[in-house]
């Protein structure tokens, strides 16, 4: 694991119809220490995506730097594990060809990969769905695989944009537990992106709160691991933080 | 039981048992009124053979093997064009599907070249090549071309951006998300160029061998016409039909399926 360094990031996007910019990214910097889950809220266009495209090298700063384990970040590699909210599964692969993909790029034998993806796949309880494809499988399921597939090609840092948006809310939160036993066992560095406040406290070591393109509010989470709905949702601590970070969101 | 519900019992297994079967069915009222049009001779009867006429031709020049030696010609040429067709359009549709320099450097030319349109490139190909095997494949891979390129740009563009991001970031170097990502994306709309350009090519060819032709079955027909065989035009148009019919349903359309419709990429029909 490695941590992950974000100091003064700007960016600035031109449009080159009506000829004008605008700043998604003001100024944010935000430390993520090794094998810590930081979420990041905000509402709508405050730049979270930008934030995170940029983290994985899909898109250029115009300012500020990004460093992961101490090494400033030029373009996509495969220290950045990145889930995304439209899973982005390679349909004409299975799901253990889609799991194996980051090994297969590293050179990996085909049968030490398949290992390896099966053994993430039973982390999640996929096992059975290994050889089926992807447009076969429930959305939950196929952002299991998504997530699997990022974890099995061993990232440093993890990033997550509004992954589990989609799915319908019973399934939500069984990811979320996921998530987060997964994470105790794994201890990967995290930054995760949503705009559901719960979903933020109830993951996180440390909440931060961004609003027009800053960091408004840094707080810690220092609810007990791990962490399971039934008991989280009675938890007074969990109710002030969330009723606290959900007042900010809505002020930023 | 109902005897009409027992032989439509039967028409339902034997056809699911052999697809080709039902594929026939559609032709039998057709072949029926032509018949009947030529035996009660509306129209002399060489200008308007019948069917048994036909068929007759057809097992007269199977057996002198003229048929099989210029279907063979035929088909040779088409695939002979349709491969160098690809080769040119495959890799050129990939590289304006992704580089936006390269597409406003290419667009306006593969634009005008498309509207000249193949066969009245015929003309110059037949001063600059003659009477040849270089200017009918000239006018199949011109035919095929536009198509496949057309295409291949649009299954290029169709990948979502975040299947090539996601490759990268998993590791990918860029060549590998090529053939990983971009290639297999886009094959589905490569196929169907594909299927569109040799059905382009094919009557291409036809009407090249009728110009050109020194074999063929555009030739068989354009010859038949000089002796006044009415049989063996008649028989040159089915074979057409029955040939490409052969090849979209159980070549191309299959390949098609197979990668669009399993991958979930396009909806079943
Ligand atoms: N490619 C682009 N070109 C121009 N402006 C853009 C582009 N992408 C994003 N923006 C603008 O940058 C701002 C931040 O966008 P971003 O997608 O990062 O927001 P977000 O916080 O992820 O929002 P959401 O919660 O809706 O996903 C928005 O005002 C958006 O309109
Ligand atoms: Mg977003």
């Amino acid at each position: 694991m490695k941590s992950l360094e974000i100091r003064n990031l700007q960016k600035t996007y031109f449009d080159p119809y009506a000829g004008t910019k605008v700043t998604a990214v003001q100024d944010v910097s935000l430390d993520i220490r090794e094998g810590e889950f930081v979420s990041v809220v905000g509402p709508s266009g405050c730049g979270k995506t930008t934030i995170l495209n940029m983290v994985a090298g899909f898109l250029p700063a115009t300012g500020g730097e990004i460093r992961v384990g101490g090494r400033p970040v030029k373009g996509p590699g495969a220290d950045r594990g990145v889930v995304f909210q439209s899973f982005a599964l390679f349909p004409w692969k299975t799901v253990l060809d889609n799991v194996g993909f980051g090994p297969k790029m590293r050179g990996v034998p085909k049968a030490e990969r398949d290992r390896i993806a099966r053994e993430y796949l039973a982390l999640a309880g996929l096992s059975h769905a290994a050889d089926r494809y992807p447009n076969e499988l429930s959305g939950g399921m196929q952002q299991r695989v998504g997530v699997v597939r990022a974890l099995a090609n061993d990232p440093d840092v993890l990033l997550m944009d509004e992954p589990f948006a989609s799915v319908d809310a019973q399934t939500r939160m069984t990811l979320q537990e996921e998530l987060t036993r997964i994470w105790q066992e794994k201890q990967h560095t995290v930054l995760f992106i949503t705009h559901d406040v719960g979903e933020a406290v109830f993951l996180a070591d440390r909440v931060v709160v961004l609003s027009k393109g800053r960091v408004m509010r840094d707080i810690p989470v220092t609810l007990p691991r791990p962490r399971v709905w039934d008991e989280v949702t009675e938890d007074e601590d969990f109710k002030r933080l969330s009723a606290e970070v959900l007042h900010m969101v809505r002020a930023a | 039981m109902n005897p009409a519900l027992q032989a439509w019992g039967y028409y339902a297994r034997w056809t699911a048992r052999w697809p080709g079967v039902a594929a026939l069915v559609p032709f039998i009222p057709v072949v029926a009124i032509w018949w009947l049009v030529a035996s009660l001779e509306v129209f002399p009867r060489a200008f308007f053979p019948g069917p048994a006429e036909v068929v007759r031709g057809f097992v007269d020049l199977t057996y002198k093997g003229i048929l099989p030696a210029y279907l063979e010609d035929s088909v040779g040429r088409l695939l002979l064009g349709a491969g160098f067709g690809m080769a040119i359009g495959i890799p050129l549709g990939i590289l304006v599907g992704l580089s936006q320099t390269a597409y406003r450097a290419t667009w306006p030319i593969i634009l005008f070249f498309q509207a000249i349109g193949d066969i009245a490139w015929l003309p110059i190909l037949l001063i600059w090549f003659g009477f040849g095997l270089t200017t009918m494949t000239f006018v199949i891979v011109y035919t095929v071309v536009f198509p496949v390129v057309f295409n291949t740009v649009l299954g290029v563009r169709s990948v979502p951006r975040d299947l090539p991001r996601a490759a990268l970031s998993l590791g990918a170097p860029r060549w590998r998300v090529l053939t990983e990502v971009i290639l297999p994306g886009a094959l589905p709309n490569i196929v169907t160029g594909l299927r569109n350009g040799l059905g382009y090519g094919w009557r291409a060819l036809i009407a090249a061998e009728i110009i050109v032709g020194t074999s063929g079955i555009g030739f068989l027909m354009f010859d038949a016409r000089r002796a006044g065989s009415a049989t063996e035009i008649v028989l040159g148009m089915i074979v057409l039909g029955l040939l490409w019919y052969a090849v979209d349903a159980w070549i191309l359309a299959p390949i098609e399926r197979a990668t669009g419709q399993r991958w979930g990429l396009v909806t079943r029909t």
